[in-house]
This record gives structure tokens, sequence and C-alpha cells, in this order.
């Protein structure tokens, strides 16, 4: 009743894609993730005055469509003659992309910390890195990991849009077999499943999390 | 202070000199590679086989110019819109990407003579009854964005005042569409057109005639400062033809009558 | 320094016609955004409902937007929908797209934030003799939207930037859409979709400017 032309060596190349959205994804977010603190604990500690050239750029990145972002970083990689290959951009934009969303997330985990356990740790002698090393960290952690793991997920389905720059991720690889099997349909409903699969752990995880380290219930 | 600026100067002005002696060309030949734009959704200029590599007429293209270059070839993927930034980045030395030659972006890039000539064709989907280019009237018809046919194509939709025009971003999505019956009919490139209908994958849709369209001139391009290359390009596209390799590429990958590169009354 | 020459006269000629494409961005997300939150009040109601049919179509249906591309919603639209005959334009391909996530970002939306209305608000608009939807909708309701009010303002934010998907399936009308066309035809992308970003920040600050101003106004205590 069901017939394919989906062969074994279609589906490794799918898994294949799979493979360049979860490289790409884990790139993006291993930068941005350390970006993103390093210029969370920046905004708050030179607080809002100081911060706001930071927060303005920032900002545009979380205001401009990432497709617009990825095609004006190859642009201007091109104009400059860095020679990136699309997997470079698509990492670099990705990247402060992801640090963008990172900071917001940082300075809420560091603003949920209540500035009199911080004093009772700087009063105990503790040093500014002491007091952020083993005070603030382990709390802020809890409070942002639920957001961190959305903000993973989020970046991997936009990974997606790499393909704009010849990126063959999961999306293109699908395009692809469409193109020459022409089965839509079919076809991309394994790709949706995929993605699926791939998030659906992830975002579980962090819904066990949130229940888990939930404050108030 | 002023020797220092001097120095600078000289420093500058030999920093400048010598760039502009290697020159891309002298770049290909010592790198060894050439690495060529192609676009690999529009069969049967760039496809992709079963085991998904790179085939069609400007991959091979690419591997003669290689070949006459004394160099290997490398062919990179590029989706339209990627072309040109390729290029730009140095990631790419010239594309071999059925590129219609336009004044406009002439402005921004290097084109050689042409290399190819396309005539445009009506494709429709049988339902919708369409036998000919003025059939489309009223029609929602579309197009590869940003290509020849495409841009053509929209200022007659606008012209007739009826219709819709929708350009897709590759020429599989305009065929897709146009086999689901989103499109009732399109206007591409008659090897693409034929290319496309000979597979059989997309059933109920035929090629019903000619568009009234000047003929499309593909180019090879590289930056626009290049000279060298453009010229080495030029002289190698005409003895492609020349050699009969022209021929035997479009027999090869298109069949039927070899398209004439020369216009009529003008020298290029 | 770059060897490449920006021409910004002839890109800047093209600004009233992407300033166009603005207003049909905005207008695609204001739309996708009412269309969303209609949806996504009836996937609370049936989450609520207790019907385990209808609470899994709603989870289903909030799983699938939450966990897949938005580009992959919008192409589905498109080609996937189109191989079983139903054909959307561009437009309404990616209104449905946009809807289609928006309603599955917002249900969750509503889903925190009916954690903060207590349950005996319910059973005390019940016991004044009530309907289950009476209460849900004069009682719930209003509370609900008001701590949905800043994430929802979020989510508009997000339709704005999803719209530029719409390139993919055929759409030359919106920001996006006129800004690649533009570029495809003279290949002078960076000065076009430089022009664009800066369209599409505006955009966005000032949704979200009017959305603060509108809750200032709304919901004062």
């Amino acid at each position: 009743m069901f017939n394919t032309a989906l062969s074994w060596s279609d589906l490794a190349f799918l898994a294949q894609g799979a493979g360049m959205t979860l490289a790409v994804t884990a790139v993006s977010v291993a930068a941005g993730t350390v970006l993103g603190i390093l210029f969370g604990v920046i905004r708050f500690q030179v607080g809002p005055y100081w911060a706001a050239p930071l927060t303005f750029v920032l900002d545009v990145f979380r205001s401009v469509p990432l497709l617009i972002q990825l095609v004006l970083g190859n642009a201007l990689q091109a104009i400059m003659k860095l020679g990136w290959a699309p997997f470079t951009t698509s990492c670099v934009v990705l990247s402060l992309y992801t640090a963008a969303y990172c900071t917001e997330i940082v300075r809420g985990g560091i603003d949920s910390v209540p500035t009199n356990t911080r004093r009772a740790a700087r009063s105990l002698g503790m040093s500014w890195f002491q007091d952020m090393r083993y005070i603030v960290a382990p709390l802020a952690v809890r409070v942002s990991l639920p957001s961190w793991i959305g903000l993973t997920l989020g970046v991997m389905k936009d990974s997606a849009l790499v393909l704009w720059l010849g990126l063959i991720e999961l999306l293109r690889a699908s395009q692809i077999l469409v193109t020459r099997l022409q089965e839509p349909l079919f076809i991309l409903l394994i790709c949706g499943a995929i993605y699926f699969i791939i998030s659906l752990p992830i975002a579980r995880l962090g819904g066990y999390l949130e229940k888990r380290w939930s404050p108030n219930d | 202070m002023k020797t220092s600026v001097l120095a600078f100067g000289l420093m500058a002005a030999t920093a400048l000199t010598s760039q502009a002696h290697a020159d891309k060309l002298d770049d290909i030949i010592a790198s060894g590679t050439l690495r060529c734009a192609v676009v690999l959704d529009f069969p049967p200029m760039g496809s992709r086989d079963a085991s998904n590599n790179p085939i069609g007429f400007d991959v091979d293209y690419c591997n003669d110019l290689a070949k006459a270059l004394g160099v290997t070839a490398e062919i990179v993927e590029t989706p339209f819109p990627e072309r040109i930034p390729a290029l730009m980045s140095g990631r790419v030395d010239v594309g071999v990407a059925s590129t219609s030659d336009t004044l406009e972006r002439a402005k921004t890039v290097g084109m050689t003579v042409p290399y190819f000539a396309f005539q445009m064709a009506v494709t429709s989907n049988d339902k919708t009854g369409i036998k000919s280019f003025e059939d489309m009237k009223g029609k929602v018809v579309g197009a590869t964005a940003g290509t020849y046919e495409a841009i053509a194509l929209e200022k007659q939709v606008k012209e007739w005042g009826a219709g819709e025009f929708r350009p897709y971003q590759t020429q599989a999505d305009v065929f897709l569409a146009l086999s689901q019956g989103q499109l009732d009919a399109t206007v591409s490139t008659s090897t693409v057109a034929q290319a496309n209908v000979k597979t059989g994958k997309f059933p109920g849709i035929s090629v019903v005639g000619n568009a009234p369209f000047d003929i499309d001139y593909v180019a090879l391009f590289t930056n626009r400062e290049e000279y060298g290359l453009i010229n080495y390009l030029n002289l190698f596209i005409n003895q492609q033809v020349r050699t009969g390799r022209y021929n035997e590429l479009y027999e090869k990958w298109v069949g039927g009558e070899v398209p004439s590169l020369a216009v009529n009354g003008v020298y290029r | 320094m770059f060897n490449y020459t920006f021409h910004w006269n002839q890109a800047l000629k093209a600004l009233p016609q992407m300033l166009d494409g603005a207003l049909v961005t905005l207008q695609i997300a204001l739309l996708s955004m009412i269309i969303g939150m209609a949806i996504a009040i009836a996937l609370t109601l049936f989450r609520l409902s207790g019907n385990r049919l209808l609470g899994g179509f709603a989870t289903a249906w909030v799983e699938v937007a939450r966990n897949t591309p938005a580009l992959f919603q919008i192409y589905m639209a498109h080609f996937g929908l189109g191989n079983f005959g139903i054909h959307l334009s561009p437009f309404v391909a990616l209104l449905v797209g946009i809807a289609f996530n928006n309603a599955g970002y917002l249900a969750e939306n509503f889903r925190g934030a009916l954690k903060a209305i207590p349950e005996t608000q319910t059973r005390a608009g019940r016991s004044l003799g009530m309907t289950s939807l009476q209460a849900f909708r004069l009682i719930v309701m209003p509370q609900m939207l008001r701590v949905a009010f800043l994430p929802a303002t979020n989510q508009m934010v997000w339709a704005i930037l999803m719209t530029s998907l719409g390139v993919t399936v055929g759409m030359n009308t919106d920001l996006a859409g006129v800004t690649q066309e533009l570029n495809a035809r003279s290949f002078r992308t960076f000065e076009f979709f430089a022009i664009a970003a800066v369209i599409y920040y505006v955009i966005a600050k000032a949704v979200t400017l009017a959305a603060r101003v509108f809750a200032a106004r709304m919901f004062r205590y």
C-alpha cells in the first residue's frame, strides 16, 4: 500500500543532515553560553548606565530576524575577505545570537540571588570571585537552567536557517531529497519527526528540572 | 617624523604593487585547485545523482576549466542567493552557475562572454488548460527568484494587470509547486523545463511552448577587477566552442539543437 | 580597505518599496497573533476540559509547534498541505505557519499563567452559580491574559521575526521578500539587508514600546 523511493542511503543522508544540525547547535550554544555568561556578569556588574552600548548591541541580535543576520554576517565576511566557510559563518552568527539571549538569562539568574546573601558572603571575607563562584553561581544556575534549556532548543530549531548559506543540515537535506524523490509530505514528516526526537528529551529534562527546582511547588 | 611617513608610504606602495602582481589567475594555478560555485538544484545544469554527488553541465564545465588550468576542480554548492557572497569572500574562484549577465549585476561582479544560452519555455499544469504564453494572463505563475525569466515574467504580469506572480528560492520548489497545482504555469529555461518534465517525477505538467522573452545568455563570473582571469575565461569559452566540447556537453546533458552563443550584428 | 565599494545611494532608492514591505510584515504578524491567540485560548480550554481526546490534541499541537523549526512549519503549510491538493497562497501559508507556531507558544504561556491564578477563585465563581465556561471567561481569563501579556509581547516580536521566513515559500511582498528580490536583481547583498535589518529593528522596538504603553494603561490596579 505504501510505496516510497526512499532508500537507506537517503536516510543516512538525512542523518548526516541531522548531525550537521547538532554540530552547529553544539558549537553555537557552547560559545554563546560562554559569551552570555561573560556579558551577563559585565552587565550586572557595571550597571545599566555603563552597559548601555552592550545592551543595545545584544538587543539588535534579538530584534532582527536570524535569516537577515545570517545573510548580513555572510555578506560582511565576504566583503572583509575573511573567506569563512558557511559552517564558520553560521556558527559565529548563531553564537552571537545565542549570547544575546543567554546574557538576559544570566543577568536574571544573578539578579535572583538576594543581595543579603551576597553581602553575608562578602562579610565572611570571601573575595568577589569566591562570592560569584560559591554563592551566586549555584543559586543562579538553578534559576537559569530551565530557560537555558529552552534557549538551547530554540537555537537548535533556528539553526535550520543556516541552509540559506548552503550548509546541508537536516531541513536542507530533506529539501534535496524532496527535489529528487518528489515525495514532499513523507520526507517532510520524517524530517519533523527527527527534530521532534532530538528535542523532546531535552525539553523533558527541562520540564523535570523546572518542576524539581521550582522553589514554590 | 617625515622619514617615517615616507617609509610607511613606500612600504604601503610596495605592498600594494606586490599584491597587484599575483592576480587571481596566478593564485589558482599556484594553489592547484579551482573552486567553482555551482547551483545544484538546477538540472540539467547542476544536480545530484542517486548517491547525492554533484553532476551536470556546469559541473563538467568546471572540470574542463580546471583541466585547462592544470589544476583540480572543487565543486562548491551554492544556492542561488549564495553565489555572490561565496565569490566575494574568496570561498570560490569562479561562478559556473548559469548566471544571467544583466547590466545590473555587472556593476557588482565581472561577467565573461556567454558560455550558454537559454531559450525560455512555458511549462503548465495540465489541469489549467494553458496552451501558450498568452494563456498565462490572469493565472498564478511563478519562477525562480532573481533569475532572468523571473524578472521578465513579473514585469509581464504587472503589464497584464491580472493574475499573480510568485518567486521561489529554488528551481526545484517552482516545479514542486507547479506539479502540486500551487502554480498554474511557470516560465523557465527550456533546458531545465525539458529535463524536469523528462524525469517523470512531476506528473501532470508539460512544456507547452516558448515564451517570447529574449534569449537568456548566461556567463561565468568572477571578481570585477580580475581582468586577467576574465580574459582567460573568455578564451576558454571560445575554445570550448571551437573544439566541439560545447556541442558534446550540450548533447550529453540537454540534447537537440545547440544554441548559438553569438549575437548578430554586434561585437562583445 | 575592504576592496568593496558600497552603493548606498542605489540601495536607498529602494527604501519606499522596502517600507511597503514592512507594512505587509506588520500586517502578517498582527493577523497571526490574533489568530494564534484565539487558538491558544481554545487549546487552553481543551487542556482544562479533562476530555482526553481534546487534551491530547492540544498537547500534541503545543509539542509539535514548540519542538520543530518555524521554517519547517511554514514549509509544511505550503508544500506539505499542497500534497493533499490544499493550495495556500504564500501569504496564507506564511500566516498559517506563524499562527500555528504562535498558538503553541501562547498556549504554553497561558498554562504558566493559569498556575498563578488560585483554583479557589474558579470554585468561588462556580458556587456563585456561574457555569464553568462563565467562570473561565469572566474570572480566570482576564487574569490569565494579564499575567501572560509580557510573554505574549515577546511572541509578537517573534512573529515579526518569523515573517522573514516567507521568502522560502514564494512570498515577495513582505520586507524580507522585497529585500531578497532587490538583492537577487543587483547582487548588492550587504546594502539591502543592512537596511532591512534597521527596519526590522525599528518595527520590533516600536511594537515593544506600544505594548508597554498599552499594558500600563490596561493593567493599572
